[in-house]
């Protein structure tokens, strides 16, 4: 009676096991990588209704994050502006701008402009912008280089474990309270020591039980 | 490894209670069946999965589940975030800001604050710098919020059946000839400015007949007044003063009462313990069973229509009376009473509920002016009240109607086609019928014009407060629905012809309240929410006998054959104008934690001999249908047996069996999705449908003929929900609630260690919990986090909690508790995160029959050693550094574990989806600092947490410590009686930790040594002895 089986298929059983141990192991690695906040939502950057470019305003122009996001020291939410800010320097210069036309727009009927929300936190994480700006964080650290950014894009994961590494090291981050909307800020050499020596003085402890930003 | 040994006889407690407690005659009787609800982990029938769907359809669902996964996740959802255009100034996002107004109730203003959050009102609190209120309030303001929100409120005009709009309606007015016989039925209001509008209608027109409109409550209290003193007057209680109060059918602590605020939080004073001066003796004699008949130290259940007679007794050994003293006179109680009264002289008072005959008011006013209380306990108040009779008023107004003598009848804000069932066919017969309110209910579906009402959040208003300090009522939003319109504004239009604003028409009146710069005067009006110094002059008149006689002669003393039945307003949904607030429908009956229905209560005894039962089953009861039929009349409600009520009286209450329409559409979901059968408005207005009307029923029916109708119907009451058997196998007693007379305290301060049941094990240190070693508490990140500083605990303090259960509502605002309807309810799934216990007492004075009655608010214990923490599989709910168990909800896989290791019960799992389903405008009451959990999710009390890290937050970027009092629960704030405590327990010199040092502190299933963070202590009770 010929094999059915060719010499070769005695090796299938191997390759099988093999192939499941690899695939499994890709599977693992697929999901870690693709589907974390680092892949999914870092880079995010939605058109916005009106053309708005930071790198002009903040890169070029210099203007402090607090001329339009004023309570980002005063409340948990940092707000975006309202079009009354723009129409401040605005209603005087580049009058005419094509860009800018949703802005008059909304000035002139009082409805307002939808931006798109680009930093997003489940609603069940409670962040507080005050908190962190008035401790030494930096709007750099978790928002990025926006005065290089053309549209605002998502710079950092935003995920748990990326707070929670900020919350048990904090002084690898801090910067002094008056550099806090400096970009590109350049940290001294001796920064480690000084912010060392700030969380003591200070004491600084980030929260990192649960219920300190879950309830 | 750690052995227990097996128990055993030897570590029983052998003492002998003195006293049993019981929440139920299932309790009592320890029916098999209540063994099998306070046995099992849940109540039965809690874990059962929906009905409906069956495998082969659940099956199909998951498939296509499964499929379409992948690609919902695929989707990135777009928010948007909406500036102002143009900024209005000082306005901070996300910081709240505070305003203060009014609520009107029963006649008069309730000073509020309200939070508004982004320009939405969200939460009410009591005025703090209001002498009314102090900063607590009631359950009806705490839940008039969801009133504005309320999604079947009427939103549009409606002129005979089609919609109009306000246009039509100006000109309408406009052409109302000035020859119109008017008829105005006016919810009762304080307003000046409302009053000034009437007389300017009075002008306009050539008959305007106005009746304040009273409704079911009556107007008994100032007809008696009247009768007595010759003058209208207003009754207002110190009962701080008082050392000797007797309660003639008079809940004036609960939440119905017009001054229950006042009342609860004057004598909760009156009852300190710990102070120097006497603690008050409050004799209650009344017919149903009230939270003030709780509070008592002797109370007498008497029938309702009997008081009369006891009160003439009362008078006549007072001195005040001299008529006929009827069936009472010789009552064992009656001489105790006047020697009591007379010994507190100006510390004594009387005071009489809203159902007993003038007659009696007029009475208690007599017997409180030769007792010396006036000025004292009580205040006779020129408020200007109308002492006309209302139900002789109503009669004549219907009559006229029917005659065709009226031309147009107003209804503003009450709803008389539900109240008076004459009046239906009489208003059918008025050429114009004009009705504003909040709903399409059964008056407006029969007017010619009904025009939506604007929330008392929505307008500007005025008027006074219970004790008359004048107020503005300031809108905290704009209408939600355009067209909406205040009774201000409506009787000005018709006044005038002209339209007129409420802002302006006030601002007109206030012109010559207000003294100096108005514009400076006005301003402060508005921001501190009353015009101090402003209250009604006191009436200083002396009772004449002759007033007291005539009025007594309409009242009958003589005892009566048959069954009684007393109506009164329900204590959660009033007169039925709160029927279509979903928190108060689901707000457990203060006393007998009914949800979603009105029942008949009765005794046992009574139920017994009309043959009529009620049975336990798992979390519901099966009862029969009472038939009552009096005077051609009949009205069928459900058996509700509550031990402690007179014989031969029946309790019904009003409100119920509403008829509102609703615009929405009735929602029908898919067969797989069970949503829409737990959606509380998911069919139609909430209120309608909901328990039957008593309305056919006079206040009082002195004989009513009671049947067995029918049987099988189901009521869910929570009061077996989360019960612990009052002995386990181990613990003879538990010790759950904890009380002694005076005279037992003062010789036995510490007399709550008495109860204290031993502990499980002698000596714990033998038998380490689980964690013992590297308890969570005594891990590094916890002792060395700041929070660690802060360690907050609570004290309730049993002595003077009424049971008003405020606090419940306050915390379903506070914390987004969802509502799940009646028959989730009696599944055992409700949500409310702080529950009110109510136990009966018998043995030690009492009997079965007549037993005491004890509240214990319970939130979840923040035990220290949690046995909750211990058994969850992914650390869902774990301790904080601040010494509080904390729920993380995006952790919690749903194992309900921790519901089943919880030994108080506190633990609520969100069997459905329940906001899935919710109306948007719903979701515009929910607290943003607070998330809303989803299906699968434990929930519990939080110990207000969003609060203490609000606080925490503030206090580092300022950086300082947080004060004590600084961090205020929602339960705290809101109580009237001031009997809960929050706050640091780890500094020594806090009001919490003083609370602790006291004597009557004791803990709640201390044996099991979880060491629970909330402490109660012990009621103390101060009975006449000479009386059992």
């Amino acid at each position: 009676m010929p094999q059915i089986f060719s010499r070769k298929v005695n090796s299938l059983p191997t390759l099988t096991l093999l192939g499941t141990l690899a695939g499994g192991v890709f599977a693992v690695l697929f999901v870690w990588y693709y589907f974390s906040p680092k892949f999914t939502d870092v880079g995010y950057a939605p058109q916005q209704p009106v053309e708005y470019s930071h790198r002009l305003h903040v890169g070029q122009l210099g203007l402090d994050c607090q001329y339009c996001h004023t309570n980002v020291k005063n409340a948990n939410h940092s707000n975006v502006p309202a079009t009354q800010t723009c129409m401040n320097c605005h209603s005087q210069v580049r009058t005419e701008s094509l860009k800018l036309l949703p802005v008059r727009e909304s000035w002139a009927t009082g409805e307002p402009i939808e931006w798109i929300k680009v930093h997003k936190l489940p609603d069940y994480a409670n962040f507080s912008h005050s908190v962190h700006t008035n401790n030494g964080v930096g709007c750099e650290s978790c928002h990025g280089r926006i005065d290089q950014m053309e549209i605002v894009a998502q710079a950092q994961p935003l995920s748990m474990s990326w707070c929670i590494d900020c919350h048990r090291s904090p002084e690898q981050f801090l910067r002094p309270n008056s550099e806090i909307t400096t970009m590109g800020y350049d940290y001294p050499e001796d920064f480690l020591t000084a912010n060392l020596a700030r969380i003591v003085s200070e004491d600084i402890q980030p929260p990192t039980n649960c219920s300190a930003c879950h309830y | 490894m750690i052995e227990l040994p097996i128990i055993d006889s030897a570590a029983a407690n052998e003492q002998t209670p003195r006293a049993r407690y019981w929440r139920s005659v299932s309790q009592f009787e320890n029916s098999t069946e209540f063994q099998r609800v306070s046995g099992e982990e849940f109540i039965p029938g809690a874990s059962n999965a929906p009905e409906g769907a069956t495998r082969r359809q659940f099956i199909q669902l998951m498939g296509a589940s499964m499929a379409m996964a992948g690609l919902t996740a695929c989707r990135k959802p777009i928010e948007t975030i909406v500036p102002f255009s143009h900024m209005p100034e000082d306005r901070v996002e996300g910081i709240p800001v505070y305003y203060a107004t009014s609520m009107p109730f029963r006649g008069a203003l309730r000073p509020v604050l309200v939070e508004s959050y982004d320009g939405r009102p969200r939460k009410i609190e009591g005025n703090p710098e209001h002498p009314d209120s102090l900063g607590t309030c009631s359950s009806f303001e705490q839940a008039s919020i969801l009133g504005m929100y309320d999604p079947d409120r009427l939103s549009v005009f409606n002129h005979k059946g089609a919609t109009s709009d306000w246009g039509s309606f100006k000109s309408f007015a406009g052409q109302l000839a000035a020859s119109s016989r008017i008829v105005v039925l006016a919810e009762e209001s304080s307003s000046m400015t409302l009053a000034a509008t009437r007389r300017r209608l009075e002008q306009k027109f050539a008959s305007v007949k106005w009746i304040d409109y009273s409704g079911a409550a009556g107007n008994a209290s100032t007809r008696g007044v009247n009768a007595a003193f010759g003058k209208s007057a207003r009754a207002v209680h110190s009962f701080s003063n008082a050392k000797v109060i007797v309660s003639l059918d008079a809940d004036f602590l609960g939440s119905v009462d017009s001054d229950s605020v006042v009342n609860a939080r004057g004598y909760s004073a009156s009852r300190n313990v710990d102070g120097t001066s006497d603690v008050s003796r409050l004799y209650v004699i009344e017919s149903g069973y009230s939270i003030t008949g709780g509070m008592a130290d002797n109370r007498l259940r008497l029938k309702s229509s009997e008081i009369a007679s006891f009160a003439a007794s009362l008078g006549s050994g007072l001195g005040v009376y001299a008529g006929d003293t009827g069936v009472h006179s010789s009552h064992p109680w009656i001489g105790e009473l006047v020697s009591d009264l007379q010994g507190a002289g100006s510390g004594a008072v009387v005071v009489v509920g809203d159902n007993q005959p003038a007659g009696v008011h007029a009475l208690a006013a007599a017997m409180n002016a030769k007792l010396g209380a006036v000025g004292t306990t009580v205040r006779y108040l020129d408020a200007g009240d109308s002492a006309a009779d209302f139900s002789a008023e109503m009669t004549a107004v219907i009559g006229e109607m029917t005659a065709g003598n009226v031309d147009v009848v107003i209804t503003l804000g009450v709803n008389p086609v539900y109240d008076v069932p004459s009046f239906s066919d009489a208003y059918a017969k008025v050429t114009e019928r004009i009705h504003v309110s909040l709903h399409q209910d059964e008056t407006a579906q029969g007017a010619t014009w009904s025009i939506p009402q604007t929330h008392f959040l929505e307008e500007w208003g005025d008027g006074r407060s219970q004790s008359g300090l004048k107020a503005i009522v300031q809108p905290l939003i704009a209408p939600l629905y355009e067209g909406a319109h205040s009774n201000l504004e409506v009787i000005a239009l018709l006044a005038t012809g002209a339209e007129q604003f409420g802002y302006d028409l006030v601002r007109e009146t206030w012109r010559s309240e207000l003294s100096g710069n108005f514009e400076t005067a006005w301003r402060k009006v508005v921001h501190d929410g009353f015009y101090p110094s402003s209250g009604f002059s006191v009436l200083s008149a002396s009772a004449s006998a002759a007033g007291i006689e005539s009025a007594m002669s309409n009242v009958s003393v003589s005892a009566h054959q048959g069954i009684e039945v007393v109506t009164r307003l329900d204590p959660k949904i009033l007169d039925g104008r709160f029927a279509n607030n979903v928190w108060l429908q689901e707000l457990p009956d203060p006393t007998t934690k009914v949800v979603w229905d009105n029942i008949a209560q009765m005794s046992p005894k009574t139920a017994e001999n009309l043959g009529l039962h009620y049975k336990l089953n798992g979390g519901k009861y099966i009862t029969d249908i009472a038939k009552i039929e009096a005077g051609g009349v009949s009205v069928e409600l459900p058996v509700w047996i509550q031990p402690g009520l007179a014989e031969d009286s029946i309790q019904v209450t009003t409100g119920y069996g509403r008829n509102i329409l609703s615009d929405r559409e009735i929602r029908s979901t898919n067969f797989f999705d069970r949503d829409d059968h737990t959606d509380v408005y998911g069919h139609g207005a909430v209120a309608t449908g909901v328990g039957s009307s008593v309305a056919a029923l006079s206040a009082r029916i002195v004989t009513a003929t009671i049947t067995k109708s029918g049987s099988g119907y189901m009521v869910a009451s929570t009061q077996d929900h989360g019960a612990i058997e009052e002995e386990g196998k181990i613990v003879q007693k538990r010790g759950l609630f904890r009380q002694a007379t005076v005279e037992e305290y003062r010789a036995n301060p510490k007399f709550v260690a008495g109860g204290e049941p031993k502990p499980i094990r002698e000596d714990w240190a033998d038998y380490p919990t689980l964690w013992e070693e590297r308890h969570p508490a005594n891990t590094d990140v916890i002792t060395q986090s700041n929070y660690h500083d802060y360690q907050w605990g609570m004290v309730i303090d049993l002595n003077t909690c009424t049971g008003c259960s405020a606090c419940v509502v306050a915390c379903q605002s506070e914390n987004n508790i969802q509502v799940v309807g009646k028959d989730e309810v009696s599944r055992g799934r409700e949500m409310h995160w702080i529950r009110t216990d109510r136990y009966f007492v018998s043995g030690d004075g009492a009997s079965y029959d007549s037993p005491q009655m004890v509240i214990q608010p319970l939130p979840c214990q923040h035990c220290e050693n949690a046995p909750c923490e211990q058994v969850c599989p992914v650390a869902a709910t774990v301790h904080s550094p601040d010494g509080t168990n904390q729920m993380i909800y995006n952790r919690c896989i749903g194992t309900r574990y921790c519901a089943n290791n919880c030994p108080y019960k506190v633990r609520r799992f969100n069997f459905y989806n329940w906001t899935k389903t919710l109306p948007d405008t719903i979701h515009m009451a929910h607290n943003p600092n607070v998330t809303v959990r989803s299906r699968g999710v434990m929930e519990k009390c939080s110990f207000c947490i969003q609060r203490v890290r609000q606080v925490n937050k503030t206090a580092n970027i300022e950086s300082r410590p947080i004060e004590d009092g600084e961090v205020v629960t929602a339960c705290q704030q809101v109580c009237p009686a001031r009997a809960i405590t929050f706050g640091n327990v780890a500094d020594p010199n806090s009001a919490v930790s003083q609370m602790r040092t006291s004597d009557r502190r004791y803990e709640l299933l201390a044996e099991l040594n979880v060491k629970p963070r909330v402490s109660y202590l012990g009621r103390i009770r101060n009975p006449n002895p000479n009386l059992a």
